[in-house]
């Protein structure tokens, strides 16, 4: 495995981690009953009070476009991203037509 | 001679592309190469039968390895494969190389093993062996004391069968809720009364740091003390197993698995991928994401069968309807939760509804609370929750589809829906979780999550 994948799993990883527990201790806030404060040391400081707070900042439209823009979605992989219009009727394919 | 294909794991995917593809298209010589005794059962199953809410074992299995023979399969059974060409198109497997002409790569999941000190001592276990389970269940005559770690889906119907069977069980979890990958808190509660009520003692928001022993282990050492026990039961992540395929020159993604198209194809020709070893995107964002269930990777496997056999499948990004029995209550959802929404910075209003399964006044009616989350501009279904009694899974599959199909809460507040006493209530729970959405939001109580400038404290709970 390539380093540069090898580094982008673990940028992933440790993202998410710390966002994870980050939107845990607000819903803590909004829902008190039954749970407990998440583990926490003093590791990730850097994932904690820098990435955190930065990637809050950025609307999720810009968020959006930007992991499109750097091919961090599956369209690159051969997928496409489902059309979700209630509008549109399902058409069953030619050959199953009666 | 006829085209030969090799399938290279006997799981869900493994043994749904190998059926299939052998069903649609006869004349193809199906080749099955899993590393196991046995083909064919349940591992979802284990817990349950450890818990004694399935009595035997062998309920377990859904067919026999004779079984697949008589219907034309090669079964190489206990067989493990060491090697891919895909220059020269030829595997090895017992110092034997074998051609094919198309390839499908289920190599499923390992579990992730605690990086702390003493996690080689022995008494720690591993679900996932129907043989190693019969095994392990014997032990657990003689044991008293169990520590499950991870709060999982398996870990949280570990710890409630094990409570079920009478054991003492420490549950321990660095999360401050179970499920917290993707539970809400407010769903949560409820799994964590029924666990306790099972004998279970939650060890919430406390860290492993190591198994304590001398060849045994007979101590979990957390960041809130020593927990005494006779065994570990270890229930962390799923990791993709891509070892095989990762020395072969196949590309892993982001996640760890192996990266495949909306048809299970890798980017070499003939050569696909299913199951739990890949990674697939989520329908909300186009993540990639792995890692799913049991039925998702058997669709995985049908869809690789039916493109191996000349048909056209598409399989669609994920919208992950789940469920499960945690203690004695119900809990499901799909997509994501305002968890994950908030972590991933998603705007959403939630809807919520509590209505009955059956006829109030019928016997046997339970409450089914319902969670949405919609877009806040375009009003579409993204994500929820959904816990009580009866109906969950269904109202999960429904909800998943239905966002799939772009669904708003508009639609689901005028939805129909089946009225008999014994079966459903006159009005439905999903109906009045987007009715009370929609009466929150024109009165102007609900405030939209996630987008710092719309919401400063980040509430999408209506008010």
């Amino acid at each position: 495995m390539s380093g540069l994948i090898e580094l982008k799993q673990r940028l992933r990883e440790h993202a998410e981690h710390h966002l994870r527990v980050a939107a845990m201790e607000e819903l803590r806030g909004r829902y008190p009953a039954g749970t407990t404060p998440p583990y926490r040391d003093h590791s990730g400081l850097l994932w904690r009070y820098g990435f955190v707070p930065l990637y809050r900042r950025v609307p999720w439209e810009v968020k959006e476009r930007a992991m499109h823009a750097l091919g961090m979605t599956a369209e690159g992989s051969g997928w496409t991203p489902p059309a979700r219009s209630p509008s549109d009727p399902w058409v069953p394919p030619a050959n199953l037509r009666r | 001679m006829s085209e030969r294909l090799i399938v290279i794991g006997g799981g869900g995917a493994g043994t749904a592309a190998a059926t299939i593809a052998k069903r649609v298209k006869p004349d193809l010589h199906v080749s099955v190469f899993t590393e196991f005794e046995d083909i064919a059962y349940s591992p979802c199953g284990i817990p349950f039968v450890h818990g004694r809410e399935i009595p035997r074992f062998e309920d377990l299995f859904l067919s026999t390895v004779e079984r697949y023979v008589a219907d034309g399969l090669d079964m190489r059974m206990e067989t493990v494969v060491t090697d891919i060409d895909l220059d020269r198109r030829i595997i090895t497997a017992r110092n034997q190389h074998e051609g094919f002409d198309q390839l499908v790569i289920c190599t499923g999941f390992t579990w992730e093993k605690p990086s702390v000190p003493g996690a080689n001592l022995e008494g720690l276990h591993y679900v996932k062996n129907i043989r190693k389970a019969m095994e392990f269940d014997k032990l657990l005559d003689e044991v008293k004391r169990v520590a499950v770690v991870g709060a999982t889906p398996l870990g949280v119907e570990m710890a409630g069968n094990l409570g079920h069977r009478g054991l003492e069980v420490d549950f321990i979890d660095e999360g401050p809720w179970v499920l917290g990958e993707v539970l809400d808190p407010d769903t949560a509660e409820p799994v964590h009364k029924s666990l306790e009520e099972r004998g279970v003692t939650l060890r919430l928001g406390t860290k492993v740091e190591g198994f304590v022993g001398e060849d045994h282990v007979r101590a979990v050492a957390t960041s809130e003390g020593e927990l005494p026990c006779d065994i570990v039961i270890v229930c962390l992540e799923k990791i993709p197993n891509t070892t095989l395929a990762v020395a072969a020159g196949l590309e892993v993604g982001t996640t760890g698995g192996l990266v495949v198209d909306d048809h299970m194809r890798t980017k070499v020709p003939g050569v696909y991928a299913a199951g739990d070893a890949i990674e697939v995107p989520h329908g909300l964002t186009m993540l990639p994401i792995r890692g799913l269930t049991g039925s998702h990777a058997y669709a995985q496997g049908r869809t690789a069968a039916a493109n191996i056999a000349g048909e056209d499948r598409v399989y669609d990004p994920v919208w992950i309807p789940w469920g499960l029995v945690g203690g004695d209550y119900t809990i499901g959802g799909f997509s994501i939760g305002e968890t994950l929404a908030t972590a991933m910075g998603v705007p959403y209003i939630v809807c919520k509804g509590v209505g009955v399964s059956r006829a109030r006044y019928y016997p046997g009616a339970t409450r089914t609370y319902v969670k949405l989350l919609a877009d806040p501009t375009s009003h579409k279904l993204i994500g929820g929750q959904v816990h009580g009694g009866e109906g969950v899974k269904e109202r999960c599959d429904f909800l998943a589809f239905v966002a799939k199909r772009g669904a708003t809460i508009e639609d689901l507040a005028w939805m129909e829906n089946i009225y008999s006493p014994p079966i459903g209530a006159l009005f439905e729970p999903i109906a009045i979780a987007a009715q009370n959405g929609l009466a929150e939001l024109r009165a102007g109580k609900v405030q939209a999550s996630a987008t710092p400038a719309a919401s400063p404290a980040g509430s999408g709970v209506p008010a």
